[in-house]
């Protein structure tokens, strides 16, 4: 359990996602949605705009932007 | 100065190693009520979203999750240590049930993409009598069109999640499943898997997904179990633990 990205699965295809920008969208999707909450003491400020999270349709999106490249490698 | 808290375990005396966390302090731990807790302290009223610090955290909780399964706390929770002491003395019993589901655990999560393409959409009807309707009744016939369409996914993704369900019922201790959370995604569900059934869960949604061809796949994991951790007392206590 070294990464914790060992296995994400994209479409038909069987592709390893190491270090990516969906790896951090999931990161992103656990640690801000999920997890114990002692409530009234969670206190965040977003500056970078490239980092605002508003939901899973971030992640789906990039999923689609994942598929379009992956189609464009195949082509190549 | 306040305590940044990342996650909350049994069984831990020290670290594995030592670890730095959000805004690069180093993680401690500290013992309350038999359990442990990896903090560290920071001076600040609030954490930044950022890449480094959500990382941050994450790779903290991970830290032990070799050694044992933590109940990861959410990104952002800073506390004073006497809050941190108070909060884990209150809920001690639905911490000690928590911890006794997720022991020897971990999370898979799978979310599950549709084309929209891919599912059949009521074809819009044009007769005469729409020709002749005016605005208001057209906007309603489209606007019927519309929940008809919401209405046939929403069965096609009850059907999807029964199926999942079936696929990797007896391999999962546990699961939490979110109905199309957004409008692409069929589902978003976090499987409770023990330790040593994870190559057979990672393989049995390789195969079963064959079946589902039209459907995207992303299953990530494993992952500390931040999708089991919520105590359900928390969210109706509105201002916390004093």
């Amino acid at each position: 359990m070294s990464s914790p990205f060992e296995e994400v699965i994209v479409s038909s295809e069987v592709e390893q996602w190491e270090d990516s920008d969906l790896s951090l969208l999931e990161t992103l999707d656990h640690v801000l949605n999920r997890g114990l909450v002692i409530a009234g003491e969670i206190t965040i400020s977003v500056a970078d705009i490239d980092l605002i999270f508003v939901g899973l349709n971030v992640l789906v999106s990039s999923v689609e932007t994942a598929h379009e490249a992956l189609r464009k490698r195949q082509i190549e | 100065m306040k305590l940044y808290v990342y996650c909350l375990a049994e069984g831990v005396d020290a670290l594995p190693e030592p670890v730095n966390g959000v805004s690069g302090a180093p993680v401690r731990l500290l013992k309350t009520e038999d359990l442990s807790v990896l903090v560290s302290d920071l001076n600040a009223d609030a954490v930044p979203v950022t890449r480094e610090n959500a990382l941050g955290h994450a790779a903290v909780v991970r830290s032990i999750l070799d050694r044992t399964t933590p109940l990861p706390f959410r990104f952002g929770t800073l506390v004073t240590e006497q809050q941190l002491r108070n909060y884990v003395a209150a809920r001690k019993p639905a911490l000690e049930t928590k911890l006794a589901l997720v022991r020897g655990c971990v999370e898979m999560s799978v979310k599950i993409i549709w084309e929209l393409s891919g599912i059949e959409q009521p074809e819009p009807v044009e007769s005469d009598q729409d020709n002749k309707q005016g605005a208001g009744a057209t906007f309603l016939t489209e606007k019927r069109r519309e929940i008809l369409g919401g209405e046939l996914m929403e069965e096609e993704a009850a059907d999807i999640s029964t199926w999942l369900h079936e696929t990797v019922g007896g391999l999962i201790r546990s699961e939490q499943v979110s109905l199309r959370p957004a409008e692409k995604l069929v589902l978003s569900a976090a499987h409770l898997v023990e330790r040593d059934k994870i190559r057979q869960y990672r393989e049995k949604i390789s195969e079963a997904r064959k079946d589902r061809p039209k459907l995207h796949f992303l299953l990530s994991g494993p992952w500390p179990p931040y999708s089991f951790a919520n105590i359900e007392l928390e969210f109706k206590t509105p201002f916390g633990v004093s």
